[in-house]
């Protein structure tokens, strides 16, 4: 698993590349300290290239997300496929994740 | 119809021409089977026909005389202990009895082998254990000890457990055992919903026909250490071979004998 990121005006993208699983998702953690260290406030996840996310990876977005919560930060998750939005879907994270496509990617009010 | 195309669909498990003995007594007499991915498979059978000796060899905790399993690809009957631990991780077993550490409460029960086996943060693990606990109908119970929650409970504790790790395959050993029929309905359902809602493929050994006709896409059933036939519910329930007939009437006159001979017992009292 890789993740490369970007920033787009003051949106910054995180593209993640491989599974989110039990292995990779330490990883992913360790990558959004810094992100949440540095108070970013507008960020997107790009799964345009992740075919699976387990139930560590689901949990790590969730911790990510209450602690960019706590400085008023504010997540999306964008190009969910149809298998990994069924995965946010089994544990209704679909409710809690704010998930977009397209142009509502850079919509952040 | 049936869902599974014999076919195309991946096998998940095989066992191949499996015989145990224990001293001279056989007790799995050449079993073959093939589990594929997705399905909810039920090894039937009535006590000691050797169905619960069939489980612990799938997954690898005895050694078969001759013959072969295959899980998930490997050979696990001649597989070293270091390569057999990795391939438990991708499976979850729920017991009998639960097997629920009675001092550690219900969450630290369902985190443990997240604790023993990942390296994963201790907040991550918090969280997970609150999505295992919902996705068994356990939200909020995470800081009550095992002596605290019903018997259905614990069952459903051991659910979570189980499926703590993601596993590929879950193996359910007679999970409604000593539970009235509604908590026995509610763990079958949980079993059913569990494997469409993660796609896990579910191995379920149980004597309980209520259940099994319930749950499964297809049945083993044994006797005596042999598959007697393999099939739908429908298959099994409109089986002509009496052997299947007795056991799904639950009926005492039939094939199945409950007594020995009656020479053999005076001869045993005499001898």
């Amino acid at each position: 698993m890789q993740i490369d990121m970007r920033e787009e005006a003051d949106i910054t993208v995180c593209r993640i590349k491989g599974d989110v699983d039990i292995n990779s998702s330490p990883n992913v953690r360790k990558f959004f300290e810094n992100i949440i260290k540095e108070k970013k406030k507008k960020v997107v996840v790009d799964f345009s290239e992740v075919n699976y996310v387990d139930s560590s990876g689901l949990a790590t977005l969730v911790e990510i997300l209450k602690k960019m919560r706590v400085y008023g930060g504010k997540l999306k998750m964008a190009n969910l496929s149809e298998r990994v939005l069924g995965l946010f879907e089994i544990t209704k994270l679909d409710k809690l994740f704010d998930i977009v496509n397209g142009e509502a990617v850079k919509n952040f009010e | 119809m049936n869902k599974f195309d014999a076919e195309k669909d991946e096998v998940v498990i095989e066992v191949k021409d499996l015989v145990r003995k224990f001293g001279d007594r056989v007790v799995l007499n050449g079993i073959n089977i093939k589990i594929r991915k997705g399905e909810i498979f039920v090894i039937m059978g009535g006590s000691g026909c050797g169905k619960s000796t069939l489980l612990r060899h799938i997954i690898g905790n005895l050694k078969p005389t001759s013959g072969q399993i295959f899980l998930m690809g490997k050979d696990i009957a001649s597989a070293e202990e270091a390569a057999l631990n990795e391939i438990r991780k991708k499976i979850g077993m729920s017991f009998q009895s639960s097997a629920l550490f009675d001092s550690m409460t219900v969450g630290e029960n369902v985190s443990l082998p997240l604790r023993e086996h990942t390296k994963l943060n201790k907040n991550v693990i918090e969280i997970m254990v609150k999505m295992k606990l919902e996705l068994v109908g356990l939200r909020g119970f995470e800081d009550l000890l095992p002596s605290e929650i019903s018997g259905g409970m614990k069952k459903r504790v051991g659910l979570a457990r189980a499926i703590a790790m993601d596993p590929q395959i879950v193996f359910y050993d007679e999970p409604t055992a000593g539970l009235d029929p509604i908590m026995s309905s509610v763990i079958d359902k949980l079993i059913v919903d569990l494997s469409n809602k993660l796609s896990m493929t579910s191995v379920v050994v149980t004597h309980d026909m209520k259940s099994v006709m319930a749950i499964a896409d297809r049945i083993a059933m044994l006797y005596e250490g042999r598959v007697l036939e393999i099939g739908t519910p429908d298959e099994i329930k409109n089986s002509k071979n009496p052997l299947v007939k007795q056991f799904i009437n639950g009926s005492f006159d039939g094939p199945i004998s409950f007594f020995q001979e009656k020479e053999d017992y005076l001869d045993q009292l005499t001898g």
